[in-house]
């Protein structure tokens, strides 16, 4: 490739850092050419600051070495290194105007005042701030203190610019332009730019080298079109643009199987059987009628973004529980004197959970409520009687008020049942749960509501984390419900595919997507 | 917001009757004759022609001016290096000389005046271990030496605590980048955390000279009885001899010098670092 | 590296010293046995116990904390809720209102201090426990708007709206919403203001009166001579200010801890903390008030003289204690005392409009309150002791029947010198004009009187010490301020007596009775009466007009003239008695005063003179001592 004619200007050999104990990097090796625009892209804590403060000389390796044009520059402090570095905040001196600023390294250097005016309005030129020489940075916008503190690191000529995350406090629009901005002024002065940031759309548009890293670690280092369509995991795929990514197994050299199907693939050198990632981008998934594609689908929700349809499709459908909800009539219990009414609802308990339940957990379970019928003010529950079993049956118990006013619900222990979905690796579990028709009626969120009344919950059956449930469907309009028993159904998130495409597509519509074998690009799966 | 508006209003009131009233009077008492009461005001001028016509007085004042500025001196030199390590100690161990400081600062100052009494008094502990060395016993209590001594010893704490929180709050990165454009330790002192640190000296100046300047009590304690500074003419005008007037005017000359001086500091803390200000808000 | 980090360790352990040395010597000396404070004689509580049997002590620690306190309380409060106010104010009024605000911190103290004096003395306000507290209040609530604004700065405007549109009232937006939100700055102002309020000294000693003291302005008083209770007391101080700052401290870790457990548990772990502390400066607080009160009936004084109080104003460190606690437990009375530096400063009280059932002025001074009408007769039937006055005091010139005064104690000025380091032929050749001469220069002591050092140079001068011309007094201003820029002399007021009983210097100018402690403290140290004459002087009990208690004052009077008040008096405070037995029971061969030439004064010599009030001369020779000093 063309490496071999640049100059190798940077070399980290191995760095290692750790503050107090804690490992940022975790032996970096990584080389930097001439005139190279090479961003450290990765999430904050990843180590890429750590490493650009290496290089500027503020902090200190524990480990390893960098070379600096074939010198190693580990014990240079950072006043005598040929690099200059542009601050996250600018950190433009506040008691100094725009020229002081821009002259101060000059003056360092003890030049001569003609030179340092040429070399300084030659800089307020190169970044279109000429005539800012006698303003006061701290009254300039965003940009302009970012285009100072470009230029008063340039001004000093060095080899090599150091910009850490210059952009990040400025606003969306200002960050497109500084990035055209700087991308000119790297072409213009011809010397290597290393920039750090947690953008990756930045990254992609500047660079011409990215390094993305993670925990401490190099994880791919590549131009960007070989970054975005060559991810080497997981993470990078990720991190880098937006991405379907799915489970499968290799089964043999251009042959991949996830979901269950077989597909035609390019990628190769795997071995037979051997699990991995498989990632397809957005745009390359096509919205085709049903059975005229590579797997059949639903669309689950359609977003417009714009330029495009931000579409969510569904190919395999999640696990499903369906309990019975029995809808009562009002059963709150009025005082004699009418001054009170107090309502509950029996409910079901899993066996394994009876011991858990205490009298908080109880009134919320059996959705306790008294309350002045006058003024609908709340009272509160003063009494709560109960006695409970870990056997499976029926228990009575009874909520009162300080007035007296008492109701009696019962407390069903069952046990529990619960739908395992081992391809999945899931589980889901709901309960049959008895409400009034006015509980229906003035729910605001009857979605959520219904998950707590069943007490819908699923999880993962390897390590019992939890499991989100993406879907609640029900057979009834709440607004006109009457008393009777309805069917409730639970669902966890089944394989959803994200779908760009400028084709607009009616959310349920039953369809198929289609895709080429180039489009399925196979990873390794990490922590290999 | 007329409901919390009204909250002032007693505060107005209260303020009217115990603060610019008490200072109206010292100026009416200044500009009358003594010996007057309401009926017969008598206004005149005497009081002030007096204490600028008089050698001595106007004297004391150069002294008191004097020595309030050395304080101050004496504080800066001793008090930034101080600052400047405190500031730049890891976080746990800067609070806890932050507390160690300020905690000598609740303790009556009176009772640590009079501590140093017993240390520097002609038979004190330092002229005893200066006998036990071999060296003359040197007079120290109720000299010039021992009233700076005790004013920098009441005040400095003032000065360190401000220089400290103004070098505390210095961006990091500047200094980063000072060294990153060149500067080497010394130069990045000079040019960057010194002029940034300025504000600090300067609120912690009018901390320590408005005191020095008009304290009557460390010069009693530490100057001997004899001792006047023009603190001790208005406490003795007041107290002993029981001309108010002229006593008034005296107040009334010290308050204005502390106001033109608080002026002037004031104007170069904003001509020079209005905009480190406003940095150190945003 | 290392090395700058043994610099750094050095520095800041230099400075920390400089701050904490002096405080830990202080701490150390108060357990010293002796009065000594160089050398530490032993351990020994002996200031402690003293501090506590002294009832000025204990009353000054219980204004100052009743003070502190309540001036906190208030002054957070109306400082916090006009911070609010003024937040929400339209502009031009924040502007103004803060201005004032910041005078009192920005002007001196001491022009604060005068101002309010004078506003008090203008409404005729009797200065004492409440003219203090409300400066205090006054001078606190600054502070309190200075640390809360800044808090409420950067609050969300719309944060008493949201409350509001949530359905709040106003006060329930600003308790529940806006002050949580600024409780930092409000608990900073809070420990500012009661620690401004703790330490006060300037404004304190200008707005208190009728005997009612805080820590700051008792130990001015007691400043002048070495007096290790002080370090008690101020042990004491610190103790109690290192605890509080310590529980401040470590609550917050404490809570952390808790955190661990239930929020609920360290919520009450820190109300019970905090109801401990209360309880225990409440209780404190009580221990130290029923500590000074007295404890008898005050049924019987009020109705025998009609009041249970009396209110004496009286030279500092000039009586015997146990007497006035005697007086206190024999009539059932409680005695408010006062004590004054001079004659001038008593008089500006009076002037003041202050009211006093006894005053013990000098006998020029009381001429003049005679001469102003100041004064009522005494009733000499409840003073029968009368006739036990010593005889020379019975032709005393301005009041020689006694009708207005009976004298307390009398005495001489006079030379106090090292026996072995002055010639006693140059003083008796030169008089008072050895404090001229150059042999001794750097050696002497002068007096902050000024009438006693006109008197010196008056009379070395030859003329009368109450002379009204002009140009003797000019004369004699030259004299002395020859005496002071040539001979290095230190002026001092009531420090002489202990630095003239350490040795410290050869001659200094006397009366006599601190001079008789001088003597019987320092072997080496003679008293000398120049044969220019000197100032035969006597202070005396009188009753102004104004007197709330005339009946109660005739009784102390008469009381403090008994033969044994009179004994312990004169044996506690060094000076002549005015009772004829006991003047010549101390006085003789088995008196405690035998061998001491200061305690007996010399009587019946021509050119020894008593002051007499002199309007003229008075201001003069004022303006010109205090150029005097300020020429040195």
């Amino acid at each position: 490739m063309e490496m071999n004619e640049a100059k190798r200007l940077i070399e980290f050999k191995n760095i290692v850092k750790d503050f107090d104990g804690q490992i940022v990097l975790k032996g970096i090796s990584l080389d930097i050419y001439e005139n190279e625009f090479v961003t450290l892209l990765g999430p904050s804590g990843c180590g890429k600051t750590t490493l650009l403060r290496i290089l500027a000389g503020f902090l200190k390796q524990n480990e390893g070495r960098v070379i600096f044009d074939g010198e190693e520059i580990s014990d240079l402090p950072p006043y005598k290194r040929e690099l200059n570095t542009v601050f996250q905040k600018y950190a433009l001196f506040p008691h100094m105007n725009v020229y002081e600023n821009i002259a101060f390294g000059l003056k360092i250097k003890k030049m001569s005042k003609d030179v340092i005016e040429q070399k300084v309005m030659k800089m307020l030129k190169l970044i279109n701030l000429e005539g800012f020489e006698q303003r006061n940075v701290t009254l300039l916008s965003g940009g302009q203190q970012q285009r100072i503190a470009i230029a008063r690191a340039l001004v000093n000529e060095p080899k090599v610019l150091l910009l850490d995350e210059p952009l990040a406090a400025l606003d969306l629009k200002l960050r497109k332009e500084m990035q055209y901005e700087l991308k000119r002024i790297q072409q213009e002065v011809g010397i290597t730019f290393i920039y750090v940031t947690h953008d990756q759309e930045e990254a992609l548009t500047m660079s011409d080298k990215i390094v993305v890293m993670k925990d401490g670690e190099i994880q791919q280092v590549g131009s960007p079109t070989d970054i975005y369509n060559e991810p080497q995991n997981r993470y990078v795929a990720n991190f880098i643009g937006e991405s379907n990514i799915i489970p499968g197994i290799m089964l043999e050299d251009k042959r991949v199987r996830f979901d269950d199907i077989d597909f035609d693939c390019v990628d190769v050198g795997f071995k037979e059987h051997e699990p991995v990632d498989v990632v397809i981008r957005p745009e390359d998934l096509d919205i085709v009628a049903q059975d005229s594609g590579k797997m059949n689908g639903v669309v689950k929700s359609v977003l417009f973004k714009g330029v495009h349809y931000e579409i969510m499709v569904e190919t395999v459908p999640g696990t499903t529980v369906s309990v019975k909800m029995n809808v009562t009539k009002e059963h709150d219990v009025a005082s004699s004197d009418a001054k009170e009414r107090i309502s509950a609802n029996h409910f079901f308990v899993d066996l394994e959970d009876v011991k858990e339940l205490n009298d908080a957990e109880i009134i919320a379970r059996a959705d306790a409520q008294a309350w002045d019928p006058e003024n609908d003010e709340y009272l509160s529950i003063s009494k709560i009687e109960y006695e409970l079993k870990e056997e499976v049956g029926n228990y009575p118990v009874t909520f009162s008020t300080a007035g007296g006013t008492a109701v009696t619900v019962n407390i069903m222990v069952v046990e529990q049942k619960y739908v395992e979905n081992p391809k999945k690796n899931e589980a889901i579990s709901a309960f049959n749960f008895f409400k009034s028709v006015d509980e229906i009626k003035e729910s605001v969120a009857l979605d959520t509501d219904l998950k707590t009344w069943a007490n819908a919950q699923g999880w993962k059956l390897s390590d019992e984390s939890i499991v989100e449930i993406e879907d609640v469907e029900y057979d009834f309009d709440p607004d006109t419900i009457s008393p009777g028993v309805y069917q409730v159904t639970f669902s966890t998130k089944g394989r959803v595919f994200k779908v760009h495409t400028t084709d607009m597509s009616e959310e349920g519509a039953e369809i198929a997507l289609n895709f080429y074998p180039e489009d399925i690009h196979v990873m390794s799966k990490i922590g290999y | 917001m007329k409901t919390f508006k009204r909250l002032t209003y007693p505060y107005i009131l209260w303020i009217a009757a115990m603060i610019v009233i008490p200072m109206l009077l010292i100026v009416l008492y200044a500009l009358t004759k003594q010996g007057n009461d309401v009926a017969t005001l008598q206004f005149t001028l005497e009081n002030f022609i007096r204490f600028f016509t008089d050698v001595d007085f106007l004297s004391t004042l150069w002294i008191s001016l004097k020595i309030a500025f050395l304080t101050t001196i004496l504080c800066i030199l001793i008090g930034y290096p101080i600052a400047y390590l405190i500031a730049n100690s890891k976080p746990k161990q800067r609070n806890l000389y932050i507390l160690l400081i300020t905690l000598p600062m609740w303790i009556n100052m009176l009772v640590r005046t009079y501590a140093w009494i017993g240390i520097l008094s002609d038979n004190g502990l330092i002229n005893y271990v200066l006998q036990l060395l071999g060296f003359e016993p040197q007079k120290l209590l109720y000299t010039d030496f021992a009233v700076v001594l005790g004013m920098v010893y009441n005040f400095i704490p003032f000065m360190i605590l401000q220089i400290e929180s103004s070098l505390a709050k210095l961006d990091n990165s500047l200094l980063d980048a000072a060294n990153d454009l060149g500067a080497d330790r010394f130069h990045r002192f000079m040019k960057v955390t010194l002029p940034l640190s300025l504000p600090g000296v300067i609120s912690g100046i009018t901390l320590v000279f408005l005191p020095a300047v008009s304290s009557f009590v460390i010069p009693k304690l530490m100057g001997g009885g004899g001792y006047m500074l023009i603190g001790n003419v208005i406490e003795n005008q007041f107290i002993t001899v029981g001309e108010w007037n002229f006593g008034s005017a005296i107040s009334m000359i010290m308050a204005c010098i502390i106001m033109i001086s608080m002026y002037i500091t004031r104007k170069l803390d904003k001509s020079d670092d209005a905009m480190a200000r406003k940095r150190g808000k945003a | 590296m290392n090395r700058r980090k043994l610099l750094r360790r050095f520095l800041l352990g230099a400075i920390l010293l400089f701050f904490y040395f002096p405080i830990l010597y202080m701490l150390i000396f108060s357990f010293n046995d002796s009065r000594s404070l160089t050398s530490f004689d032993g351990f020994s509580l002996r200031w402690y116990e003293k501090m506590l049997h002294d009832p000025n002590m204990l009353e000054a620690i219980y204004y100052t904390l009743v003070t502190a306190v309540i001036a906190t309380v208030v002054s957070t409060a109306v400082g916090t809720i006009t911070a609010i106010g003024l937040s929400k104010s339209r502009r031009i009024v924040r502007e103004v209102v803060s201005q004032i605000n910041n005078l009192p911190i920005m002007n001196p103290e001491i022009v604060t201090a005068v101002g309010f004096m004078l506003f008090y003395v203008s409404l005729r306000i009797e200065k004492g426990f409440l003219t203090m507290l409300l400066a205090h209040i006054a001078f606190c609530i600054p502070y309190v708007i200075l640390s809360v604004m800044p808090k409420l700065r950067s609050l969300d405007d719309n944060l008493a709206e949201a409350a509001m549109d949530l359905g709040a009232t106003p006060w329930q937006a600003m308790t529940k919403v806006i002050v949580p939100q600024i409780l930092p700055g409000i608990i900073s102002g809070a420990l500012i203001a009661f620690t401004m309020s703790f330490d006060d000294f300037t404004i304190s000693y200008f707005v208190t009166g009728n005997g009612v003291k805080n820590i700051s302005t008792l130990v001015w008083t007691m400043s002048k001579r070495i007096n290790p209770s002080i370090n008690a007391l101020s042990t004491i101080i610190v103790l109690m200010i290192t605890i509080t700052l310590l529980l401040v401290n470590l609550l917050p870790i404490i809570k952390e801890k808790t955190k661990t457990k239930t929020n609920r548990i360290s919520k009450h772990a820190t109300g019970i903390v905090a109801l401990c502390f209360a309880l225990f400066i409440t209780g404190g607080l009580y221990w130290l008030k029923s500590g000074t009160k007295s404890q008898m009936s005050s049924e019987d004084a009020i109705a025998r003289f009609g009041s249970d109080t009396l209110k004496i104003y009286n030279v500092g460190e000039y009586i015997d204690p146990e007497i006035n606690t005697a007086f206190e437990a024999q009539y059932g009375v409680k005695i408010i005392y006062d004590t004054f530096d001079s004659n001038e400063l008593m008089y500006t009280k009076l002037q003041g409009g202050e009211r006093y059932d006894i005053l013990v002025p000098s006998d020029y001074m009381i001429e003049r309150l005679l001469k102003e009408e100041f004064l009522q007769p005494l009733n000499h039937d409840q003073i029968p002791n009368i006739i036990n006055l010593a005889e020379p005091l019975n032709a005393l010139s301005y009041d020689p029947d006694h009708i207005y005064s009976v004298p307390y104690f009398w005495g001489t000025v006079g030379i106090v010198y090292n026996k072995n380091n002055v010639d006693i032929e140059d003083l008796e050749k030169e008089g008072y004009n050895i404090f001229k001469n150059q042999k001794y220069k750097g050696h002497i002591y002068m007096y902050d009187s000024e009438r006693d050092s006109f008197m010196m140079a008056l009379k070395a001068l030859g003329y009368s010490m109450n002379t009204d011309y002009e140009d003797q007094l000019r004369e004699a201003y030259e004299w002395l301020k020859e005496a002071v820029s040539t001979m290095e002399p230190e002026i001092v007021t009531d420090e002489v007596i202990d630095a003239m009983a350490n040795g410290n210097k050869d001659m200094a100018l006397v009366y006599s009775g601190d001079a008789t402690y001088i003597l019987s403290e320092n072997e080496d140290m003679g008293y000398f009466m120049p044969k220019e004459g000197t100032n035969l002087w006597s202070d005396a009990m009188v009753i102004p007009k104004n007197a709330p208690n005339p009946k109660l004052a005739n009784e102390y009077i008469n009381f403090i003239l008994e033969y044994e008040n009179s004994m312990k008096n004169t044996e506690f405070v060094g000076y002549a008695s005015t009772n004829d037995e006991v003047l010549e029971e101390c006085s003789g061969s088995e008196g405690i005063y035998a061998d001491n030439e200061a305690y007996l004064p010399r009587t019946g010599y021509e050119k020894d003179e008593i002051f007499h009030y002199n309007e003229k001369s008075r201001k003069l020779i004022s303006e010109l001592w205090t150029k005097v000093k300020i020429a040195k």
